[in-house]
């Protein structure tokens, strides 16, 4: 596989390095508001990145990863109403990481059948009813509490404030889906899963085991956006079906994929802050026109630059070489 | 009186089901001749119930009489949609990005029902209703059965255009095979914006329809367009009568439902029923009406 993978520069090595130095001082110098800006855009950010690992790679676009990201929320969060408060906070924090992601792994791999025969379009509602199943059982049925919410535990360590130290929780995980993208990119898995989105028969033809390597996608995609619910469940402090189960999660996650450019790792994370920023920050006073924005950015951004902001770099970077080439002959 | 009250649950679910076939055809007509699932269908229906509120409190005009307006206003709403943003995307992206767009035209349209006519719920009254009758103890309410008669006859009429008129036998070839339909004289992109118009007037007026039996505000466009989609999948794409079929299905399913086992799970059963049918026969149970099963 070594031709088809040179190994990372060391530029973009100590590109990250720094990076990630910068990414572990910002809870120390930001105000709580920007900071919890941060956390957002880590969090979701990095969702967008995970659901690139399915949605990116193969062009099976799920419209309802909010059913993963809600799965994990409500497990944890039951499992440690369940344990109760003789227990640490921690230790129930770790617990109902294991236990969601057990179950996510049950529940993907138990739907990952059916659901992953349908192509285009009859995949993403396919997902898009999974997920309404999922927030209407927790909002029916009373053992889930989904309709009047119930609260979380507070998490405190190592002396840091809430904002802190979640901060940092969801740090780690967006390394961790940036990790699990670039390993997966650049591995045999990868290819295959990007020769599956250029054209899904051509790939089971030359050999490809499209099946096997389309669940291990959908499930590592399905697992860290359930680990992001667990974290999400617990810096919320109190969740309910109308705050973990929303559609408007499972397509944020594709606008901000779309935004930066899909299929690569650093576009989503654009998407996220930009997206974040602007509706938050710009837009914070308007309120009413949050949906407004995000369909026009929606809109534009599908008309104008189907290939996100990552697309539209590429294509001024090659139009420079070819211009430095010609100036050259 | 058991089978009173199921006789009286059965009715019901007939009369939701004509109901909920009228605001999904639109759906099943884009989704079987475009390829396109309109995201934006539920805003249709929405926008046309609030255009009738409008033109109710502006004019004082009957929520029946006012929707040949709605139609026409709504169906021009749309071509012009379609021929601005929704065909663009389709042409440079994929059928895929137009899950986006319309899934954007359906945000920003909402936001803008909120400005102007607030987050309440609202409902549309007609003096044209019938009044409550009974049969054999079945009680049939009114406006349920009015609503249920101007379905029928919309349907009605739009099965008479797809297939007595020269209109509908093209949007039929263009279906089929729109190449083909080209070499014979269609212009496919026409028949799409006529589609996509035609498709998002009938949303319009079921919006009155449907406005008329149950008060909505501007959030339930999500509600209509899943309804739509698990109506078209039950029943199968493109044709009236697949939306006649799987409208009635929903309709059973949801009253039955909630009869029998609760009023709160007639959404678990539905969507279980969409999952199902998506893994079992995705073309619904009729199959394609145009394209057979693919």
């Amino acid at each position: 596989m070594g031709a088809f993978n040179p190994p990372i520069r060391v530029g973009v090595w100590a590109l990250s390095g720094l990076l990630l130095l910068g990414a572990l001082v910002l809870p120390f110098v930001l105000a709580p508001f920007h900071l919890r800006l941060a956390q957002q855009i880590l969090l979701f950010g990095g969702m967008a990145i995970g659901w690139s690992l399915l949605g990116g790679f193969t062009n099976y676009w799920s419209f309802g990863h909010t059913a993963f990201f809600g799965l994990g929320a409500f497990s944890a969060g039951l499992l440690s109403q369940q344990l109760g408060p003789e227990m640490s906070v921690a230790f129930r924090l770790l617990v109902g990481l294991v236990f969601a992601v057990v179950l996510t792994l049950v529940a993907a791999v138990a739907i990952a059948g059916p659901v992953l025969k349908l192509r285009g379009i009859y995949f993403a509602i396919a997902m898009l009813a999974f997920a309404e199943i999922l927030g209407e059982v927790s909002k029916t049925f009373d053992f889930f509490q989904g309709t009047s919410g119930f609260p979380l535990p507070t998490l405190s360590a190592l002396g840091l404030q809430k904002v802190q130290l979640f901060y940092f929780l969801f740090l780690l995980l967006f390394v961790a889906n940036v990790a699990v993208f670039v390993c997966l990119r650049r591995s045999r898995l990868g290819i295959g899963l990007i020769c599956i989105g250029q054209d899904e028969d051509t790939a089971a033809m030359l050999g490809i085991p499209t099946e096997r390597y389309k669940l291990v996608a959908f499930v590592l995609s399905a697992v860290l956006t359930a680990i992001g619910g667990v974290l999400y469940g617990y810096s919320l402090g109190f969740i309910s079906s109308g705050s973990v189960f929303r559609i408007d999660i499972s397509l944020n996650l594709i606008l901000y994929s779309m935004l930066g450019g899909i299929g690569t790792v650093v576009g989503p994370f654009f998407g996220a802050a930009i997206m974040i920023i602007l509706t938050q920050v710009i837009l914070g006073d308007l309120l009413d026109l949050h949906m407004m924005l995000t369909g026009t950015v929606l809109i534009a951004m599908v008309i104008l630059a189907p290939t996100g902001l990552m697309g539209l770099l590429q294509k001024a970077w090659n139009r420079r070489r070819t211009a430095a080439g010609k100036a050259r002959a | 009186m058991n089978e009173t009250l199921l006789l009286q649950t059965l009715v019901d679910g007939l009369i939701l089901g004509g109901i909920f076939s009228l605001s999904a055809v639109g759906f099943s007509l884009i989704f079987g001749v475009l390829g396109v699932v309109n995201l934006a269908h539920g805003i249709f229906i929405l926008g046309g119930a609030y255009l009738g509120l409008a033109l109710k409190a502006a004019l004082g005009l009957d929520p029946l009489a006012a929707i040949p307006i709605v139609f026409v206003v709504v169906s021009v709403i749309g071509a012009v949609l379609h021929q601005t943003l929704v065909s663009a995307a389709v042409q440079r992206g994929s059928l895929m990005t137009s899950l986006l767009i319309t899934f954007g035209i359906s945000l920003i349209v909402r936001d803008i029902l909120i400005l102007i006519f607030g987050p309440d719920i609202h409902s549309l009254a007609s003096v044209w209703l019938l009044n409550t009758f009974h049969v054999g103890g079945v009680v049939v309410d009114g406006a349920r059965a009015t609503a249920l008669i101007a379905s029928l006859a919309l349907l009605g009429l739009l099965s008479l255009v797809l297939y007595r008129m020269k209109v509908g036998r093209a949007i039929r070839a263009t279906a089929q095979q729109s190449f083909a339909a080209g070499l014979c004289g269609v212009d496919a992109g026409r028949v799409h914006t006529l589609t996509f118009g035609v498709s998002a007037g009938f949303a319009g007026a079921s919006g009155i329809v449907i406005g008329m039996i149950n008060p909505f505000s501007p959030f339930d466009d999500a509600y209509w367009t899943l309804n739509a989609f698990v109506t078209v999948v039950l029943g199968g794409v493109g044709s009236p009568v697949g939306a006649l079929l799987g409208g009635l299905l929903l309709g059973e399913i949801s009253t039955l439902s909630s009869q029998y086992i609760g009023p709160r799970y007639p959404n678990v059963f539905i969507f279980g029923a969409l999952f199902l049918m998506l893994i079992v026969r995705p073309n619904g149970l009729l199959g394609n009406a145009y394209k057979g099963s693919v």
